[in-house]
């Protein structure tokens, strides 16, 4: 935002959104996996989120509002191990293909794959 | 941004404008300002000017949208005034929540009709499980990565002569 208004007694200011900038910066590696992982011709959906169902990014036939599910079909499939260590990989099978989904860390990830 | 059970297809907007409003309304706003005084002085000359009727609607306005919590001390509810009240929420509720519709669970994509035919196909293939392990492991590299660097005030100061 620029304000040049010297004649009517104003300052000039300038503002702008460098952390913004920043922060989105750095987001883009994850956007740059989520295109990679898309290039795989198997694979026709992905999608990222967090511990509380929040979208961190998606592709293809996953979309935002699954965010929720995703996390915690792989919560509850942690919950079913005593192991800590030991992350189980949820896979939802059909004829035309798998969404597989995996927690690593805070971030849980969904692929929907299909029958190659 | 999309969590459980988001969804902005609905009637939002005829929500939130009686989100603001008091579910019970108060019985007499003007009749008792909160600190006790009269807003208003009665023995104005009988020709109230529309100003004056503007300005007195303003006070009223602004009397119902202030907490005085210097008051709060003096108004003590009697018990039953208590039970009363929670009577009444308690209907109130129960009629809106009967008319709220219950949202839909977003699915995921619609999977299989035939589950037997799943059922007797080969297992899923372990390097899948594999492929969606290190995706997962990328990401939470990727994620990590991202952090505030902040670089510059995002608050600026308005030198004003």
């Amino acid at each position: 935002m620029k304000l040049s208004t010297t004649e009517t007694g104003f300052r000039t200011v300038h503002l702008n959104f460098p952390c913004i900038y920043h922060l989105l910066a750095m987001e883009s590696s994850l956007e740059q996996h989520l295109d990679d992982t898309m290039k795989n011709p198997a694979v026709v959906g992905v999608l990222c989120t967090d511990q509380q169902g929040h979208n961190l990014g998606c592709r293809g036939s996953l979309s935002d509002e699954q965010g929720g599910v995703v996390s915690v079909l792989a919560q509850q499939a942690a919950a079913l191990t005593k192991d800590p260590t030991d992350t189980p990989t949820v896979c939802l099978e059909s004829e035309s293909g798998n969404i597989l989904v995996r927690s690593h860390g805070t971030i849980t990830v969904a692929v929907h794959k299909i029958a190659s | 941004m999309g969590c459980c059970y988001s969804g902005e297809d609905n009637n939002s907007g005829e929500v939130k404008s009686s989100e603001t409003d008091p579910l019970i309304p108060p019985p007499n706003p003007t009749s008792k300002p909160p600190n006790g005084t009269d807003w208003i002085t009665t023995n104005v000359p009988s020709a109230r000017t529309d100003e004056q009727a503007l300005l007195n609607s303003i006070i009223t306005k602004t009397a119902q949208n202030i907490i005085d919590v210097s008051a709060a001390d003096s108004v003590v509810m009697e018990q039953h005034e208590y039970m009363d009240k929670a009577r009444q929420y308690s209907t109130k509720l129960a009629v809106l929540s009967s008319n709220l519709h219950q949202k839909k669970a977003l699915t995921l994509p619609s999977l299989t009709s035939q589950p037997h035919q799943v059922l007797a196909s080969d297992l899923v293939p372990y390097s899948d499980v594999q492929q969606v392990s290190k995706i997962a492991a990328y990401a939470y590299s990727a994620i990590s990565q991202i952090k505030v660097d902040a670089k510059e005030e995002l608050v600026v100061q308005f030198a004003i002569p």
